[in-house]
């Protein structure tokens, strides 16, 4: 159980190098160790032989930013036949209090037949997608990618309005009027 | 004219004082403050809160008697203004804003250089201490608005002072807290009231009074803000301004950076606050 | 939080095999998410649907203006400050002063607001202050002339945004009235086109006067939430970024309506718009007692 004793501020000198490794929370400056956000203390040793790990766990949570290979959740924008723009709403289950600018080019829709996919055969505006951050991108969006099973259209709107379930990893069925749309989809984990 | 306000009349002034004949005006003197319960050294006491602003990731509000001033932090989030290219350090935007209600005399809401200049200034101070590396194309935006201000160094230094609370309250990654201080030279003794000549104001030193508010900042012939990481022992940065020899800028310094620890016992307490609150909830 | 032992299982969605946190589903379906909890009838911070934040009013908070108070409405701040400054009259209205109410909705109270000239919604807000500050005759204008045709006083008031969470009209409304009813102004003398005021330390009745407000405004606004109507009191920002549509209603002490407004898509009833002025009633009692001094 950690008390408030354990409370730490930034800037606060937390023990000497050859105590304790770097964790998460801390940086190293001049031989000694420093918390560099607002938490409690925590010092946890994975074996025996290695320094103790020494971390301050987050009192608020920096609000979430992309990294590469992150799982995120997005929402389709607008789709060309080059790319799929996205905006990221969420970022390894932690939703961002604002939203990224993301894209998925054609070539990282899926692993195979790279050649034959077509953006509007597998994204539609509307869509949420579950992607994987691959590159930080341009000055503009992240560069995002769906070629994995687990990758792809989660929820979808058909044209007629109804929910969209998947029957094949690049098939979905409307619920209302049973119409088959063509989607590049998650496989459900 | 702006059409995106309710429009008043197209000029108005505040009216014109007229003080009694009687009245007590502060003259400085030596040891002598406006608020006479202080000592030359003396701070005003800060009240200090974080997190009171819902939407921000990170907010403070700081409070010195009549100087109100609220800090909340947005980011880090993506850059809105794309033209720089890719960068793989994050950036800090700082936009201080007083209310129209703040000072003695109305303030237009037209952004005025000084609050340009305040901004930069500030964005400048906390910088050093924000772990922008780690952030890469990101950005902190940080908006300060100052409800009330009473002299405009200690308003400069209590809104570093409440925006760094605001960052790390936020939960970025920074060096240190930065607490920020000011200082002003007032000429004091009776050589200034006795001859108006400028010769005896230089031939006594001025005083150095900290934290000094507006009746006494009309007296001053200049002045220092010292931004300060106080467990790191470095300074973020300084402003000196006005007339001041080699020894009163170095003492002034000094006494800076010891009120600064002082300001960062408040920032410290006012953190760890935080924290017990939201274990009790 | 409130929001976590009140949850319903926001699990399940279009495809039962995909599962969230509920903060996540929040995000990506705010309408769906909202839905599960109003047809519980309860809202996701615990309240119940005709249920107003707790309210709190400060005055006199600011010593630089001549009048200000502080608003506090659930999650959402404003401050509102009163600057008395001389100005010429108008032409056709020699003998009249100036009131001029604005709101700002800065960016340090939310991150939907962008820094730069006021934006749509505050100029509504403002606009909408102003009128029913205009046409209920709040305070007379011709209290506020010094030499007629010569000098009159103009009333600054700048309502400041700090945290914004919803129902910024109720709040900046109550601001305002306070405010306003805290003003002082020193008594002025006209002089061959120059005003004075006596710089004197302490204001009492003698040297300054307050102004005479004829009535006290009170609002509540109510958000139309789906097409099955339901009105939700008091709205919060996630509340207000679904709704279809608003109803608010400004009633002055004798339970008069001054205003009355509905916008946005969502349908309402004879039936529903009776319910909520009822409720306003109730919200105008509450509200005039914070208001009091």
């Amino acid at each position: 159980m950690t008390s408030v004793a354990d409370a730490v501020v930034p800037g606060q000198r937390l023990g000497h190098v050859q105590e304790y490794a770097p964790g998460a929370g801390t940086y190293l400056h001049q031989d000694f160790l420093y918390a560099s956000v607002v938490g409690l203390k925590q010092i946890s040793q994975s074996s025996s032989n290695e320094l103790p790990t020494l971390s301050v766990q987050r009192e608020n949570s920096q609000s979430a930013i992309p990294e590469i290979d992150a799982i995120v959740t997005c929402k389709v924008v607008r789709v060309n036949p080059r790319f799929a723009s996205v905006s990221i709403m969420v970022v390894d289950g932690k939703p961002c209090t604002d939203d990224f600018q993301g894209i998925i080019r054609v070539q990282d829709v899926r692993a195979t037949e790279k050649d034959k996919v077509k953006i509007y055969n597998s994204f539609r505006p509307g869509d949420i997608v579950r992607a994987q951050v691959i590159s930080l991108g341009d000055a503009r969006s992240y560069y995002l990618s769906t070629a994995a099973n687990e990758y792809g259209v989660i929820f979808g709107t058909s044209v007629a309005g109804g929910s969209l379930i998947p029957i094949s990893w690049q098939e979905m069925q409307c619920t209302k009027t049973k119409i088959i749309e063509l989607r590049k989809c998650a496989k459900p984990m | 004219m702006d059409r995106k306000r309710v429009a008043g009349p197209e000029l108005s002034v505040a009216p014109l004082v007229e003080y009694p004949v009687d009245r007590k005006c502060w003259i400085p003197q030596k040891d002598h403050r406006h608020d006479a319960s202080r000592q030359p050294e003396d701070m005003r006491p800060i009240y200090l809160k974080t997190g009171l602003i819902n939407q921000a990731n990170g907010s403070a509000y700081i409070e010195l008697e009549k100087t109100k001033i609220a800090c909340g932090v947005y980011g880090p989030r993506s850059v809105k203004r794309v033209g720089q290219g890719f960068s793989g350090h994050g950036v800090l935007n700082c936009e201080i804003k007083f209310a129209t209600f703040s000072c003695a005399k109305r303030r237009t809401n037209v952004r005025d250089p000084q609050e340009k200049n305040l901004s930069l200034i500030i964005s400048q101070a906390l910088t050093p201490a924000v772990r922008l590396d780690l952030l890469p194309k990101s950005a902190i935006d940080v908006y300060i608005t100052v409800l009330e201000s009473d002299g405009i160094s200690s308003c400069l230094s209590a809104a570093i002072t409440a925006a760094s609370a605001a960052l790390a309250h936020a939960g970025i990654e920074m060096l240190d807290l930065v607490a920020a201080c000011s200082a002003s030279y007032i000429p004091t003794g009776p050589s200034i009231t006795a001859t108006e000549s400028a010769g005896s104001i230089a031939s006594s030193p001025p005083q150095i009074f900290m934290d000094a508010d507006l009746e006494e900042e009309k007296h001053e012939q200049g002045s220092i803000v010292l931004a300060y990481m106080p467990s790191r022992n470095e300074v973020t940065h300084v402003l000196q301004s006005g007339k001041a020899e080699g020894a009163i800028i170095s003492q002034s310094v000094e006494h800076c950076v010891e009120a600064c620890n002082k300001i960062y016992a408040v920032m410290h307490h006012a953190l760890l606050e935080s924290i017990t609150e939201n274990k009790s909830v | 939080m409130a929001s976590a032992s009140t949850a319903t299982p926001a699990t399940t969605a279009a495809s039962p095999a995909f599962t969230f946190s509920a903060s996540t589903f929040q995000k990506l379906h705010p309408a769906e998410y909202f839905r599960k909890f109003v047809s519980q009838g309860v809202r996701p911070d615990g309240r119940l649907l005709n249920g107003f934040r707790p309210t709190t009013v400060h005055h006199g908070v600011i010593t630089t203006a001549n009048g200000s108070a502080m608003v506090r409405i659930g999650g959402t701040t404003v401050v509102c400050g009163v600057k008395a400054e001389v100005a010429e009259p108008r032409l056709d209205a020699p003998d009249q002063g100036y009131l001029v109410p604005n709101v700002d909705l800065s960016p340090i109270s939310s991150s939907a607001f962008r820094p730069g000239p006021p934006s749509e919604q505050a100029q509504v807000v403002s606009e909408a202050i102003h009128r029913v500050l205009k046409e209920s005759n709040v305070l007379d204008l011709k209290d506020l002339c010094i030499e007629e045709g010569k000098a009159v006083w103009s009333l600054w008031v700048d309502v400041v945004c700090v945290s914004y969470d919803g129902n910024i009209y109720d709040a900046a409304l109550t601001s305002v009235m306070a405010a306003l009813g805290n003003v002082r102004i020193r008594n002025p003398t006209y002089e061959e086109g120059i005003v004075k005021v006596s710089g004197a330390e302490d204001l009492s009745d003698d040297n300054s006067f307050t102004l005479k407000l004829a009535r006290t405004l009170s609002s509540a606004t109510f958000a139309l939430f789906d097409t099955n109507l339901v009105a939700l009191a008091d709205p919060n920002f996630a509340e207000e970024s679904v709704s279809q549509g608003r109803i608010t209603i400004t009633l002055d002490e004798a339970g008069q309506i001054c205003a009355l407004s509905k916008i946005g898509a969502g349908a309402s009833s004879p039936a529903l718009l009776r319910q909520c002025l009822g409720h306003a009633r109730e919200r105008a009692q509450e509200l005039r007692q914070l208001m009091k001094q």
